[in-house]
C-alpha cells in the first residue's frame, strides 16, 4: 500500500510505522512490528458470498464451499499467526460475514495479540452486526464499492449492493467502527472515483484505498476491462490531485494506493513537477523504506482450506497449508526456489525492469501480471505505465544517512 | 515413539483440482514438495508448474492431492474440531440477511 496522504500532505496514519518506518514522526498509535518483517495476512475464512462479483480475486460464490477452516482450526491459526509475530490479520473471504463465528475469531486475534481488521461487501453488516464487530475488538472495516449505483451493481451482480454497502458503512460508523472505502480501478467505473469519494465523505468515511486489478481469480476474465496505461496515469493522478484538494480545504482524508508499485514512482514524479524536489526526495525515501512490491514477503494469504498464497491475489499456486505445517515454517522455507527468487527478484527481473532506476521503490510490480500475461515470471509488469525518460537513468536521489527515514531531514 | 494417528483428509482445491508439486534441482538432490498448484488437467498443471519451477528444476513431479494420504501426529495437527460448515450461514439464511436482498 502507498499513503498518497502521507506522502503528498503529511498526514499522519496508524499505519505508518509499519508502511514507512516512520511510527517516530507520528502522533498516532502506531501498527507496527520490527519494521515489518512479519507480513500481514489476508485470511480468507470462506469461500462463500452474497454477491457474484466480476471481479472477484477469490472467485466467490455463492454456494459453501467444502475444507473451510473449523473455528477451533482458525484459532489454531491465529495462535500460530501470532507466535510467529504477524502483526495484521485481514479477515476476507468470500465474504466473510457469512461466517456467524466471525466475531468470535476477530476476539481470539484481537487477545492473542494480532489486529483484526476486515474486507467485505457491506451489505450483511446490520447494525447488530456492526456493534458485535466493534465489541469483539475489530479495528477497521474495509468495504468494497466500486462506482456510482448503477456500475458498483452492474459489477457485483446484485441491485441494490451499492445501497446495502452504504448501509452497512453507516453501520459501523455509527456503532464507532473505522471504516473505509475499497475500489478497484477498471475502464468500467474510472470515472466515478471523484464521485464516490464525494459521497462517501458526506457519509463520514475518511479513508480510501484504491486497488489496481491484479490478474487472479476471475480478475483474469476481465483483463480486457482494465485501464490503458495512459488512462492509468490519468486515474492516478486524478487520485493525487483529489487527495491534495480536500487536505487544502480541511478535510483530511487517507487516500491508499494498492497493488501496482509503478505508483511509487510515479509518486515522486508527480511530487517533483507538482511540489518541489525536497518533497519529491521526501517522498522517495519513505518509498525506499517502504520497499516496493511485498508479494511474498510483507503480504501473505491464507485461503479458506488453509492453503498458504503469496498474495490474497494469487490463489493458483499455494506454497504450503497450514493443515500440514504451521504458517511460520511455511512461509519461512527459503528451500522452495520460487519464494528464494521473488524475494532476491532484482537479480532476476528482466526487460525495463532490469535497469529501472526506480527498480529499489517498485520491484517490478506484479510478479502475477507478468505471469499472466507473458508467461514469464520476471518479465515487467504489463501495467507499467511510466514513460521511458522516467525509467532510464541513475537512481533518482541519493540515498543513505541523509534520507528522511533515518530522521534527518524530516523536513 | 508417536504415531500417525491423525488422517489429514479435509479437501483442497479452491477453483479446480489441486496438485502437489515436487523439484528437484539437481540430479543429486533429494526431491523436495515447492507447494501446490490449482488446475482442472494433468497437462495444465504441468504448464502451471513450468511456468513457476523450470527456471531451476530439473524434475518435475505431480501429485493429484485428492490422492495423497496424509498422516500425522497429534502435536503437527492444527487444532481440531470439525470443518466450518456449521460455522458458515446457509445459503437461504446468507440471501435472507442481505440488506436489500430482496432485489436479487
Amino acid at each position: 500500500m502507498i499513503s498518497v496522504s502521507k506522502l503528498l500532505c503529511d498526514l499522519d496514519a496508524e499505519g505508518d510505522g509499519l508502511r514507512y518506518d516512520a511510527a517516530d514522526e507520528s502522533t498516532k498509535r502506531q501498527i507496527r512490528d520490527e519494521k515489518q518483517r512479519r507480513p500481514v495476512v489476508v485470511w480468507n475464512v470462506t469461500k462463500q458470498c452474497n454477491l457474484y462479483c466480476d471481479h472477484c480475486y477469490a472467485a466467490a460464490d455463492t454456494e459453501i464451499a467444502d475444507g473451510e477452516l473449523s473455528t477451533a482450526e482458525g484459532k489454531a491459526l491465529l495462535d500460530d499467526l501470532a507466535d510467529y509475530g504477524a502483526p495484521v490479520v485481514l479477515f476476507s473471504g468470500g465474504e466473510p460475514l457469512v461466517r456467524q463465528d466471525l466475531e468470535e475469531l476477530v476476539a481470539y486475534a484481537n487477545e492473542v495479540g494480532v489486529r483484526p481488521v476486515l474486507s467485505t461487501n457491506g451489505t450483511l453488516i446490520t447494525e447488530e452486526r456492526a456493534q458485535s464487530l466493534k465489541d469483539a475488538g475489530l479495528k477497521y472495516a474495509g468495504v468494497s464499492v466500486d462506482g456510482l449505483p448503477e456500475r458498483n451493481d452492474d459489477f457485483r451482480g446484485v441491485d441494490g449492493a451499492f445501497e446495502g454497502a452504504v448501509q452497512g458503512i453507516e453501520n459501523c460508523l455509527d456503532a464507532g467502527l473505522k471504516t473505509g472505502l475499497r475500489y478497484t480501478i477498471t475502464e468500467r467505473n474510472a470515472a466515478d472515483l471523484e464521485g464516490v469519494v464525494d459521497l462517501l465523505t458526506d457519509v463520514g468515511v475518511d479513508r480510501f484505498c484504491f486497488y489496481h486489478l491484479d490478474y487472479g481469480g476471475r480478475g483474469t476474465e476481465i483483463v480486457d476491462a482494465d485501464l490503458t496505461p495512459e488512462d492509468r496515469r490519468q486515474a492516478v493522478k486524478r487520485v493525487c490531485d483529489m487527495t491534495r484538494e480536500y487536505h487544502d480545504r480541511g478535510e483530511e482524508i487517507e487516500t491508499l494506493l494498492v497493488g501496482n508499485y509503478a505508483d511509487a514512482a510515479y509518486l515522486v514524479e508527480y511530487a517533483r513537477e507538482h511540489m518541489s524536489e525536497a518533497q519529491a526526495q521526501r517522498v522517495y525515501e519513505y518509498l525506499r523504506v517502504n520497499g516496493g512490491d511485498p508479494t511474498g514477503e510483507r503480504v501473505a494469504d491464507v485461503d479458506y482450506q488453509g492453503n498458504v498464497h503469496l498474495t490474497q491475489f494469487w490463489q493458483g499456486y499455494s506454497l504450503g497449508n497450514v493443515r500440514d505445517r504451521s504458517f511460520g515454517a511455511i512461509w519461512e522455507d527459503e528451500s522452495n526456489p520460487l519464494l528464494s527468487a521473488l524475494r532476491n527478484r532484482e537479480e532476476h527481473l528482466t526487460g525495463k525492469c532490469a535497469d529501472c532506476r526506480y527498480a529499489e521503490v517498485c520491484r517490478g510490480a506484479s510478479r502475477l501480471r507478468a505471469l499472466t500475461v507473458e508467461d514469464d515470471l520476471f518479465a515487467p509488469d504489463p501495467q507499467c505505465y511510466l514513460e521511458e525518460t522516467e525509467i532510464h537513468g541513475s537512481p533518482p536521489f541519493d540515498t543513505g544517512e541523509n534520507s528522511v527515514a533515518s530522521g534527518s531531514s524530516a523536513d | 515413539m508417536e504415531e500417525f494417528d491423525h488422517e489429514v483428509d479435509a479437501p483442497r482445491g479452491a477453483t479446480s483440482r489441486e496438485w502437489e508439486v515436487f523439484v528437484r534441482e539437481d540430479t543429486a538432490d533429494p526431491l523436495t514438495h515447492v507447494g501446490s498448484v490449482s488446475a482442472p488437467s494433468t497437462d495444465i498443471a504441468r504448464e502451471q508448474a513450468s511456468s513457476l519451477f523450470a527456471r531451476t528444476a530439473v524434475t518435475l513431479w505431480l501429485c493429484p492431492a485428492d490422492e495423497t494420504q496424509r498422516y500425522q501426529t497429534d502435536d503437527a495437527t492444527l487444532g481440531t474440531g470439525n470443518t466450518g460448515d456449521d460455522a458458515t450461514m446457509s445459503v437461504d439464511e446468507m440471501e435472507s440477511e442481505t440488506l436489500r436482498g430482496e432485489n436479487r
